[in-house]
């Protein structure tokens, strides 16, 4: 019972982490971005003011919607968050009988997640909904067979799916990456680009119709829904910046409640995140957006290169 | 009178169901020996028999499933909108028998009536609404297509029989043992063809998605959610018992052609799913998906066991294809009596002219909504369970295969794109037919379905929640079945022996490592979370809420600013165009400038390739040999009674040598 209780915790431990890091590593992000333009951007902390606001606003919903309309943004939350649960992101996993951490499992949350969306986005009768609605699915199942592909390319080396146990195993190799690794990293990469919805796939700074994707979705919520579906999307970057960390970098994971590893453990993770948003900020940076038709392509290479690093292990 | 006798009529069928459940419930969780029933001899060559196993047990209790949710929500289906609600209901009745003695047919004859009178009953159902042309057209080629695999089914079925000397099951395993390695892999590839075509898999798949929405809806749940099942049972029963060999693995061969053939129809399936939108056609084509996907499971099973992988393993692919037979039977019987009712209430199957349904018929809607949830394998429902359990075996499995494990990687991510392409396509299929505005005056005008069609979609609905958060109790119906077509200690065992809450996958004494997940625990997290942030909404403050009219560029707000089923799968049309070969045609009317348009209509149309490429070309193959011969055909008696001598002595002098 201790065992599930301790499991428990840092179950929920994590995924508060995530909840409450989420909406700064959008700012970090942002800020980075404004400092290669030569601005002064916004403060780090600009997220979180924004999420305020939007809870304190009142709520305008089009009156062609179901009730299901209202329930949008809560389950997306919802799902968005128990994704974050499943990711070790402080952590190994030792003891416990509650499996909490399974990739596929993972990734099929953040499907429900979009899923969910997606059909609320239908539900206003707007043509900007159904078009982000559109565009954002196809994107979703184009990226899911590569994100597959090479989570399994780890995956098939340690004989199993569950994060934890993926981790573990990684950090015991340190830092000594093979060919597969570095192609599937590569592969990583690139989906993280289309999944955290970022130029050169999705621009997060877009409100023009004929360029957004998941904005596009959000264009009827207001108010503490809308403030639900942002912060269910500043969780969701973090849930894959972590997973890429969980799958490629796990170093300075802690083993209990010490004080000592949990600090080391907190010290890492952010220095992992902080290099991914690096990462994001010059991609967003340095590239133009690419015609949604050419997105495919961009994605392609991410399937080949997870399908070589597949390849390599299994040959 | 012909009410009362549609009623009673539905009410047995559905009190037969709850028996026959009953029956292969207590069979699958209890330990009595295989039951053995000899029927009376009806020809002089073969006695006949039933006999019930595990895995006969378990499709009885898919067919009964259905079966009685059918039965209670086809008499208010009927009443809406039968032609012929009595001719509907007897053949309704001879249809569902039929599947149930194929199952547990206990030798060729049995099996082969019973599977012809299928074919035919459920022929009946499609062709039975005679307003609508097609539907004869579409019950014609389900006749060619069935017979087509009928035929090749008693080519495998005669040459085993001829080996036997006797017809039944028993005689059947020993001539089995005895064949070489080629004539057995002819014979399994024979009946694979033959069910193939029964089950809709790709290239075989054509007729499917044409006969199956032209038979009243309760009926399409059962041939889409059935009957394609009780050709899978065919080829689990071939391939696993009658054709194994005794204490060694099956010809890798043949696991590796029913993987690809799998895959394949999983993904073209659900693509030729995506552009769709008459809904029940939608449907159709994704139970070609689902097929595919069970033949995955099936296919890995045929690969790991035997010997050749891990038993776990082997047993949960096996799991992993018969959990989604019952799980796919669930969520697509619901998701056709959901179409159906739409349908009764509006008339319409297209669509793009229907919306808005969500707030006219919230039952219809939600429960559609939840079989859409499952079907696009997303937790915390029955499909993902299914899913993950196929994903599982394909990825520990590739560990397992060697080098030709890398086609099982590529198979599972496959897999994962057939996924997303259904998750896609019922965003699309719910988001247009439910929510929005009402297209046309028909959805406008639509109201909520009687009660007893509520009901038979709320058991299945019920039935999907159950499989997806109770793994355990899914897994000790699968028990039996396993442990008797692989050997070994059965699914609980393999997969649920962490608890009866946990999904477990792997085999650590065989050194493949362990994956787990618990479903339960994961939906208990998502209520909880959900529960919070429903509650945490109102804070800081409660703030007003208030409606108004969408925001549509300051136009006046009409039904023609939704996006519409087609737009929402255009990307993906221009994406895949290599395989839809789309064709568009736009016709313009301008007034005096080309700047005023008076009227302006389009076109556009994909087609299946399948269709498009492969039976045309047979088609005129078979036309051009019938002209061919034409000219030999010249009506003369005598003519023809030479050719017949000519054959018999050509056939005498190749065949009697011995």
């Amino acid at each position: 019972m201790d065992a599930i209780i301790a499991q428990v915790s840092r179950t929920l431990a994590q995924a508060v982490l995530l909840v409450a890091a989420g909406p700064l590593v959008t700012g970090i992000v942002q800020k980075g971005k404004a400092r290669l333009q030569c601005r002064a951007g916004a403060s780090v902390w600009q997220p979180y003011r924004d999420l305020l606001k939007l809870l304190r606003k009142g709520t305008v919903q089009s009156d062609t919607a179901s009730p299901f309309f209202r329930a949008v943004p809560v389950l997306v939350l919802a799902a968005t968050v128990t994704a974050a649960a499943l990711v070790p992101v402080l952590w190994t996993p030792g003891g416990g009988d509650l499996p909490f951490g399974d990739a596929i499992l993972l990734v099929a949350l953040l499907a429900l997640a979009r899923f969910l969306l997606a059909v609320g986005a239908l539900d206003a009768g707007g043509a900007f909904g159904g078009m982000g609605a559109s565009r954002e699915m196809t994107v979703g199942l184009l990226v899911e067979p590569a994100l597959m592909l090479s989570v399994f390319s780890v995956a098939v080396t340690g004989g199993t799916t569950e994060l934890g146990l993926l981790a573990a195993r990684r950090e015991a190799l340190a830092l000594s990456w093979t060919a597969p690794d570095l192609l599937a990293l590569f592969a990583m990469l690139i989906l993280t680009l289309a999944e955290t919805g970022r130029i050169p796939v999705d621009n997060p700074d877009t409100h023009l119709e004929l360029t957004m994707l998941h904005e596009g979705m959000l264009l009827e919520h207001s108010g503490p829904g809308l403030a639900c579906i942002v912060l269910a999307t500043h969780v969701k970057q973090l849930v894959i910046l972590s997973l890429v960390a969980a799958l490629f970098l796990p170093l300075g994971l802690a083993q209990g409640w010490g004080a000592a590893g949990l600090g080391l453990a907190l010290g890492a993770f952010a220095l992992k995140v902080l290099a991914l948003s690096g990462f994001l900020v010059l991609v967003e940076s340095s590239y133009a957006k690419l015609r949604f038709f050419r997105v495919p392509q961009f994605l392609g290479l991410g399937f080949v290169c997870a399908f070589l690093a597949l390849a390599l292990r299994v040959l | 009178m012909r009410r009362v006798a549609v009623w009673v009529g539905h009410l047995s069928i559905g009190v037969a169901a709850v028996l026959v459940a009953i029956f292969a419930l207590g069979f699958l969780t209890g330990s009595a020996p295989a039951a053995h029933l000899d029927l009376p001899r009806l020809f002089p060559f073969a006695a006949m028999s039933l006999s019930v196993d595990g895995l006969s047990a378990f499709f009885l209790l898919v067919i009964s499933l259905v079966t009685a949710a059918a039965a209670m929500y086809a008499p208010s289906y009927l009443g809406a909108h039968a032609h012929a609600p009595g001719v509907q209901t007897l053949a309704l009745a001879a249809f569902v028998v039929c599947m149930a003695l194929v199952c547990c047919a206990g030798d060729l004859v049995t099996f082969l009536l019973a599977w012809e009178c299928m074919t035919l009953s459920s022929w009946v159902l499609v062709v039975s609404d005679t307003r609508n042309e097609e539907n004869a057209r579409a019950g014609l080629l389900y006749m060619v297509v069935a017979h087509a695999g009928t035929a090749a089914l008693l080519v495998s079925f005669l040459v085993l029989a001829e080996r036997g000397g006797g017809l039944d099951f028993p005689a059947l395993r020993a001539a089995a043992a005895g064949l070489d390695p080629s004539t057995r892999t002819a014979v399994f590839l024979l009946a694979l063809a033959g069910f193939g075509a029964k089950a809709g898999v790709v290239p075989l798949h054509v007729w499917l998605p044409k006969a199956h929405p032209a038979a009243p809806s309760h009926a399409s749940a059962l041939m889409s959610g059935v009957m394609l099942k009780v050709a899978l049972y065919g080829i689990f029963r071939f391939a696993f018992d009658l054709l194994a060999v005794p204490g060694g693995p099956l010809p890798a061969s043949w696991g590796w052609t029913v993987l690809l053939l799998g895959t394949a129809s999983a993904v073209i399936g659900v693509l030729l799913a995506l552009q769709q939108h008459d809904l029940k056609r939608l449907l159709a084509f994704h139970s070609v998906e689902n097929v595919g996907i069970i033949l995955i499971g099936a296919g890995v099973a045929m690969l790991l066991g035997g010997g050749r992988g891990p038993a776990a393993l082997a047993t949960l692919a096996l799991a992993a294809a018969l959990l989604h037979t019952l799980n796919h039977a669930a969520f697509k019987g619901l998701l056709f009596l959901g179409a159906g009712s739409v349908l009764a209430r509006t008339g319409v199957r297209n669509m793009e002219e229907l919306g808005g349904l969500a707030r006219r018929m919230p039952w219809t809607a939600w429960l559609f909504f939840l079989g859409a949830v499952a079907i696009s394998a997303l937790p915390p429902l029955n499909g993902f369970v299914s899913e993950w359990m196929t994903f599982q075996a394909l990825i520990l499995g590739a560990t397992r295969l060697g080098a030709s494990g890398l086609l099982a990687g590529v198979a599972a991510s496959m897999l994962a794109l057939t996924g997303g392409l259904a998750a896609a396509c019922f965003a699309k299929a719910f988001g247009v037919t439910f929510l929005g505005r009402p297209r046309t005056a028909h959805a406008e005008h639509a109201t909520e379905s009687p009660a007893p069609m509520i009901a038979g979609m709320l058991l299945l609905a019920v039935a999907c929640v159950a499989l997806g958060l109770l793994p355990g109790w899914a897994m000790r119906l699968l028990d039996r079945p396993t442990a008797e077509l692989l050997g070994g200690a059965g699914a609980s065992a393999a997969v649920t022996a962490r608890g009866p809450m946990i999904l477990a996958a792997g085999d650590a004494t065989a050194g493949v490592g362990a994956t787990a997940i618990s479903v339960t625990a994961v939906a208990a997290l998502f209520a909880l979370l959900a529960a919070l942030a429903w509650a945490l909404r109102g804070w800081p403050r409660r703030a007003p809420r208030r409606l108004a009219p969408t925001w549509t560029c300051g136009m006046t707000p009409s039904a023609r600013f939704d996006y519409t089923g087609t737009g929402f799968a255009k990307p993906l049309r221009l994406i895949f165009a290599a395989l839809y070969r789309p064709r568009r045609e736009i016709l313009k009317e301008t007034g005096p400038s080309p700047y005023v348009i008076r009227r302006l209509s389009y076109q556009g149309e994909v087609v299946d390739l399948a269709e498009t490429v492969l039976y045309a070309r047979v088609k005129h193959w078979i036309a051009s040999a019938a002209h061919e011969i034409r000219s030999y055909s010249t009506g003369r008696i005598h003519g023809y009674i030479a050719f017949v001598l000519v054959t018999l002595v050509v056939c005498l002098l190749l065949f009697a040598r011995a």
